[in-house]
This record gives C-alpha cells, sequence and structure tokens, in this order.
C-alpha cells in the first residue's frame, strides 16, 4: 500500500486530508510539526510528504531539507499558506521539492498531483 | 416532516438581520441545516473578490466531511463553477438545483450535446469529491456569488421536495445577507480609507509649515500629543463629555494651528534674534491668516475656532480678538496650553529652552491667568502620570 505521509499544524487539516486520501486506498499518517514528522519518516519511510511550509518549530522549509538529509528518495510536496514568503517556492525547489500547492487548494488537483506520485502506473489508465 | 420549513426560513431571516459579520451568520445558517435536517455535512463556496476563485468557506457536519475553513477553492473554470456560471444549470435542470443522483439518470438518458454532457460528468465529479449529493447556486443579477453543498442524509434518504425548497430560498437569503454585508464592509473600508486620506493631508500641510519655520520642527506633532492627552484626560474625568467629533476636530485643528506661518515672511520666522515690534505685529497675524486659508472647507468649522483662538489668553490678553474666559472655544484653549507648554520647553533664538519641571511650574504660575485655569491643571495631570 502506498504510504503518505501529512504534515500540517493544524488538526482540521490533518483530519480532513486524512480521511480524503485513506478513502482513496493510500496509508496516511500524520505529524503536527517538523520534529515529529522526521521521527515518523525514519521509522515509516513513506512514498510521499505533503508538507505545509508555515509551522510553529522548525518550518516546512528546513524540515524539507533534513528530509531530503536524510532520503533523497522520499518525494516531497510543499503546501503554502495564503502569502508564502517570497522566495520559499525557489527554495524548496532547490532542495529537491517536486510540487508547491497554495492554499485555499482545489480538491480535484491535490487528488491528481498525489494520486499520481503514489501511483505512477495508474497515470495511464 | 416534523420541520416548519416557514418557521426555519423566518428564523434565519431573522439571525441575518442580527447578525453583520458575514462569517457568524454562515456558520450559524450551517449549523442550523446540519442539525435540523441531519445532513452528514453542509458547506458553501463563497466567491472571494479579492483572489478570483470560489472559496470553501465553511463546512459543517456531526460527522463525515468538515473541510478546514478556507482550505479549498474551486477556480472560475472548475467545472461545477463552469456548470451554474454558465447557466447549465437553467437549460439541464428545471428548478436550478443539482441534484447527484437526478444528474446521473439525465446523463444516462437525455440527449445531450456532448459539450454539456462532458462539463455535466465532471461537475459530478467535483459533488463525489466533496461527498456532495445536492447543489444549490445563488446568484446577485448574473453573478455567481456561491455554492451550497449538502451532504447526505441520515440513511441516504432522499431529500424531500419541499426540503429542496427550503434550501433554494435558504440560500438566496444568505446570498443576498452576505452580499448586502460585504457591501456594507467596502462602504466602511472606503470610509476609512477616505478619512486616512484626509488626515494624511492634513499631516503633509502641517510639514509645510515645518518646512519653512525650522524652529518649530517637531512643534506640530509634539502640540497634537500633548492637546489629545489634555483632552483624553478632561474626557476620563467629566466621564465621556467630549465626543468623538471633538476628538477628531482637536487632533486635526491641533495638526494645522499653525498653517497661518505659510503666510508669514521667512525673515521674521527665521529671526535670530527677538521681533521688533512691527514683526511682532506680522507675526501675530498668524491665526487668523490660518484661519482665512481654511474657511473655503465649511466641514472645518470647530477645526478654524481652534486655529483662530489658540493665541487668545483667559485673561483676555490674548491676540486676535483679545477673547476672555469663557468666551475663548475649549478646542483653542487646549491647544493654547498644549502650545504654550511645548513652546517653553523648546530652544529659542533669543533664549534657552526651560526644563520639563521648569516648565509646568510656569505653567502653574500662569495659570487662571493666560490659560485657563481647569486645562491648565489637566496638563499639570498628564505631566504628573509621566505621559509627556
Amino acid at each position: 500500500m502506498a504510504r503518505l505521509l501529512i504534515v500540517d499544524d493544524e488538526a482540521d487539516v490533518r483530519e480532513f486530508a486524512a480521511n480524503f486520501f485513506r478513502k482513496r486506498k493510500v496509508e496516511v499518517s500524520t505529524a503536527s510539526a517538523g520534529e515529529e514528522a522526521l521521527g515518523l519518516i525514519e521509522k515509516q519511510k513513506p512514498d510521499l510528504v505533503l508538507l505545509d511550509i508555515k509551522m510553529a518549530g522548525i518550518d516546512g522549509v528546513e524540515t524539507l531539507r533534513r528530509i531530503k538529509e536524510m532520503d533523497r528518495d522520499i518525494k516531497v510536496i510543499m503546501v503554502t499558506g495564503r502569502k508564502p514568503e517570497e522566495n520559499s517556492f525557489e527554495r524548496c525547489k532547490q532542495l529537491g521539492a517536486l510540487q508547491y500547492v497554495h492554499k485555499p487548494l482545489e480538491l480535484d488537483e491535490l487528488e491528481k498531483i498525489v494520486l499520481k506520485e503514489l501511483f505512477p502506473a495508474k497515470k495511464e489508465g | 416532516m416534523a420541520i416548519n420549513y416557514k418557521k426555519e426560513l423566518e428564523a434565519a431571516a431573522k439571525s441575518m438581520i442580527l447578525v453583520h459579520n458575514p462569517d457568524t451568520l454562515i456558520k450559524m445558517i450551517m449549523r442550523r441545516i446540519v442539525q435540523q435536517i441531519k445532513v452528514s455535512h453542509a458547506g458553501i463556496l463563497l466567491y472571494d473578490k479579492d483572489r478570483d476563485t470560489y472559496v470553501l468557506t465553511v463546512s459543517r457536519g456531526p460527522a463525515g466531511l468538515k473541510i478546514p475553513a478556507g482550505f479549498t477553492r474551486m477556480d472560475k473554470d472548475n467545472p461545477l463553477v463552469s456548470f451554474f456560471s454558465q447557466r447549465k444549470d437553467k437549460k439541464l435542470l428545471g428548478d436550478g438545483v443539482l441534484i447527484y443522483e437526478e444528474a446521473k439518470k439525465l446523463l444516462r438518458r437525455k440527449k445531450l450535446d456532448a459539450a454539456s454532457r462532458q462539463l455535466l460528468r465532471d461537475a459530478l465529479y467535483q459533488l463525489e469529491i466533496f461527498e456532495t449529493v445536492v447543489c444549490i447556486p445563488s446568484y446577485f443579477r448574473d453573478d455567481l456569488l456561491g455554492i451550497l453543498l449538502l451532504g447526505k442524509k441520515r440513511g441516504n434518504r432522499k431529500f424531500w421536495p419541499d426540503e429542496i425548497d427550503f434550501f433554494v430560498a435558504l440560500t438566496s437569503d444568505v446570498a443576498m445577507a452576505i452580499r448586502n454585508a460585504q457591501l456594507f464592509r467596502e462602504l466602511e473600508l472606503e470610509l476609512e480609507r477616505k478619512h486616512r486620506l484626509f488626515i494624511h493631508t492634513t499631516i503633509a500641510l502641517a510639514a509645510a509649515v515645518e518646512a519653512k519655520d525650522p524652529y518649530t520642527h517637531g512643534h506640530t506633532e509634539r502640540v497634537t500629543d500633548i492637546s489629545l492627552k489634555i483632552a483624553n484626560l478632561l474626557n476620563q474625568k467629566n466621564k465621556g463629555a467630549l465626543s468623538e467629533k471633538f476628538l477628531e476636530n482637536l487632533h486635526i485643528a491641533s495638526l494645522l494651528h499653525d498653517i497661518g506661518k505659510i503666510g508669514i515672511p521667512e525673515a521674521i520666522l527665521n529671526k535670530n534674534s527677538s521681533l521688533e515690534e512691527d514683526e511682532r505685529k506680522k507675526m501675530q497675524e498668524h491665526p487668523v491668516l490660518g484661519s482665512i486659508i481654511l474657511q473655503p472647507i465649511p466641514e472645518l468649522n470647530e477645526v478654524i475656532l481652534g486655529v483662530k483662538y489658540h493665541h487668545e489668553k483667559f485673561d483676555g490678553s490674548g491676540y486676535p480678538e483679545g477673547l476672555d474666559n469663557g468666551r475663548i472655544p475649549l478646542i483653542a484653549a487646549i491647544i493654547s496650553a498644549a502650545d504654550t507648554f511645548d513652546a517653553m520647553t523648546t530652544d529659542r533664538p533669543y533664549r534657552k529652552a526651560l526644563s520639563k519641571e521648569e516648565a509646568i511650574k510656569e505653567i502653574g504660575r500662569i495659570s487662571g491667568k493666560q490659560l485657563d485655569p481647569q486645562i491648565a491643571s489637566a496638563l499639570l495631570e498628564v505631566y504628573q502620570k509621566g505621559e509627556i
């Protein structure tokens, strides 16, 4: 089963996104902060991480850097709030983030992006 | 059916009148829908003008889909939004309500053109990912304002026609209330903007005087600050006797109190020694000059009094008219005290500044003579509180 880790400091977002992808046959775990996410990644080796940029403690960009330090192959999609910082997009790209989606996001687009990464073979079908 | 829809609508209409904050209003109504009709969730997408997109503003459900506020959006090219904004609902669905089951039937049996069929199919996919079975659009004229999304009823029962009617009426009422609230808010913002523009224009005018008269640099700002502090103290003591409008006028008048100096020759303003008698006379014209400058603005009536009479003295020895106790407008008397105090504590070409302690002693000495004793004592208190 494909494994997805959702990292966001808003409980509602974690809960909603987790339910959304569980219904789509994805094994989902969640973390509310960067440190917690790094711990989980070490244990669970998810295929994909949905990573909120703006979080208390170590932020999304720094979390991304450390994830990539741990394992370059883990795919990461960044999720940003309403007012992303100016060069964060460039910075995330440099650090190896796959995509960059803005809140509020289009649900079908999020679904498409995530499922495409988790089930690459299915995309032709 | 135990629910009296007419009563529900009336209750909703009542809360719309009482609640002016659209967010609170929508949340209340969504909660009501979920409680009364027992749907798994209810959400509303509202047009966000700034971002030119539809944002899922509220989503409520006792169990089931509860999307965090502001987490998802539908752009204008989203099939569900397109479906409604192109008014396909009118053509394909009689009453404008998109019901998942019925739309599915429609897809199967009706002769649809390929484009409409595709759009409807894509719109239904949006319903699926939002776990929605009924969709109700709301319009203002021809603009799509928002879309109400409803989840399944308990036990996946069908919606009754009167339930649908209720939601249609409710949605259009909600849209109207939101529209009104937004217009109201925009109006408020516009007023606020105008007001800021006005205050900044006033500050710019005051700066024009200061640019001409180097000795008064910073003076306007300090006089304004002290004047407002005196007024606030008077207000506290007299339980809000001074109106908002008065405080506002005082703010503007103190900013502009020396505006008339624009008409005084620079040779006099910048002189390094005491003024000759004729120069002093000329200098003393500045309050009247100021009032003449502002005269064309009828809204500034009270402000003009502050500008014109800020050199009048309590004992009648001031200028331009020698007004005495009781005839000097309060706005002018306050500026006068603040102006006097600041002049004392500022270096002048012909004398050194007093320290604040010395100046306050001096204020005490001239209280009841040059200065209105009530205002002088308020100034004293402001000083004792360490505010100046």
